[in-house]
């Protein structure tokens, strides 16, 4: 009885756990709107959420892309993964470089806000203000 | 007794000198100031910038079979409840344009017109001028482009204790033969503070 009872089970939480991991990846269901899991539930969802706090978790970039669009200005892509569970706002900034790595002043080379919600994917454009760019260098600083 | 009292009054004075706030430098690039509930140069600094992006990004200022747009600055209308210059916004417009290499400012029409350039014309006939140094006829270049837009701001109860001020800068770019626009787009500056706190 007690073997047949355990295998229901392991049954029913590989169901579970199986339902929840199918769905589009494209498409982000946040906690509270997907359904509960053995792993995301009322009870244990406090736990992690204090424990990402206290281990510090943030922003992440995971790609920085560039390319030149028609009108030949360079366009900079960055990728990034929110880690932590709170959305975080932070302030970004971007510097163009000409080719010989010289810095290009810039109106548009200001801190422009951002932010990312949690445990979610996010991206950032920032066009060149000239042709001449052909490098970046990029900062980020908290959202005072 | 007067001596005494003449001794408070300095003591007094010194530390009513020592309360006032030191007059301080803003760093302009690096600002950690706190934000403010009317617009200051960092709100300025951030809707001239993305404008200038989405600008340039969406390829509207790219003249078919090269060379440059001559653009004139149209009229930009202030909707908000404060003094504002508006060439705040448009002085980083054109300055963002101009370094582009894709477009020249006209100084010619405009808001951004420059009475010397009409005034200069006027001496023609001036018997103290060389002629040869007036601009002779039919030398302005008309634009091409017109840039106009508007700031507006919203005020909007957040709460018993709370405000909430929208400021929206709206600009679009349009061809002046055609009448089409070629762009457009708006930056929204939102701020919540205490109603306590002047948004004008």
């Amino acid at each position: 009885m007690k073997t047949i009872t355990n295998i229901l089970l392991f049954i029913m939480a590989v169901v579970i756990t199986g339902c929840f991991e199918q769905h589009d990846s494209r498409i982000h269901l946040r906690e509270e709107v997907r359904s509960d899991s053995l792993v995301d539930n009322i009870v244990i969802r406090p736990v992690v959420h204090a424990f990402s706090a206290l281990i510090g978790e943030g922003i992440e970039i995971t790609q920085a892309l560039t390319r030149r669009n028609d009108a030949g200005f360079l366009e900079l892509h960055v990728n990034g993964y929110n880690r932590s569970y709170q959305t975080k706002r932070f302030r970004y900034r971007v510097e163009w470089l000409d080719e010989d790595g010289l810095l290009i002043e810039s109106k548009t080379s200001v801190w422009l806000p951002a932010s990312a919600m949690g445990k979610s994917p996010f991206s950032l454009k920032v066009v060149a203000p000239t042709p001449k760019a052909v490098n970046f260098r990029m900062d980020t600083r908290k959202w005072e | 007794m007067k001596r005494t009292m003449l001794h408070l009054i300095m003591v007094s004075s010194f530390l009513a000198a020592g309360c006032v706030p030191e007059t301080e430098n803003i760093d302009i690039v690096h600002d950690e100031g706190k934000p403010v509930m009317g617009l200051d140069y960092r709100d300025f600094d951030r809707a001239a910038s993305e404008l200038i992006q989405s600008m340039l990004g969406s390829g509207a200022l790219k003249k078919q079979g090269g060379g440059r747009y001559v653009v004139a600055t149209g009229r930009i209308v202030n909707d908000t409840m404060q003094r504002i210059d508006t060439d705040q916004l448009m002085a980083k417009i054109e300055t963002g344009l101009l370094n582009s290499g894709q477009a020249v400012m006209t100084s010619a029409v405009g808001a951004g017109a420059d009475k010397l350039v009409h005034e200069s014309r006027e001496l023609r006939d001036a018997e103290e001028f060389d002629p040869n140094t007036v601009p002779e006829r039919r030398t302005l270049i008309a634009p091409e482009l017109s840039i106009s837009g508007k700031i507006f701001q919203k005020n909007v109860r957040y709460g018993r204790n709370r405000q909430q001020v929208e400021y929206y800068f709206q600009l679009k770019l349009s061809d002046v033969k055609s009448g089409l626009r070629y762009w457009q787009d708006e930056v929204i500056v939102g701020k919540r503070g205490s109603n306590r706190s002047v948004a004008w």
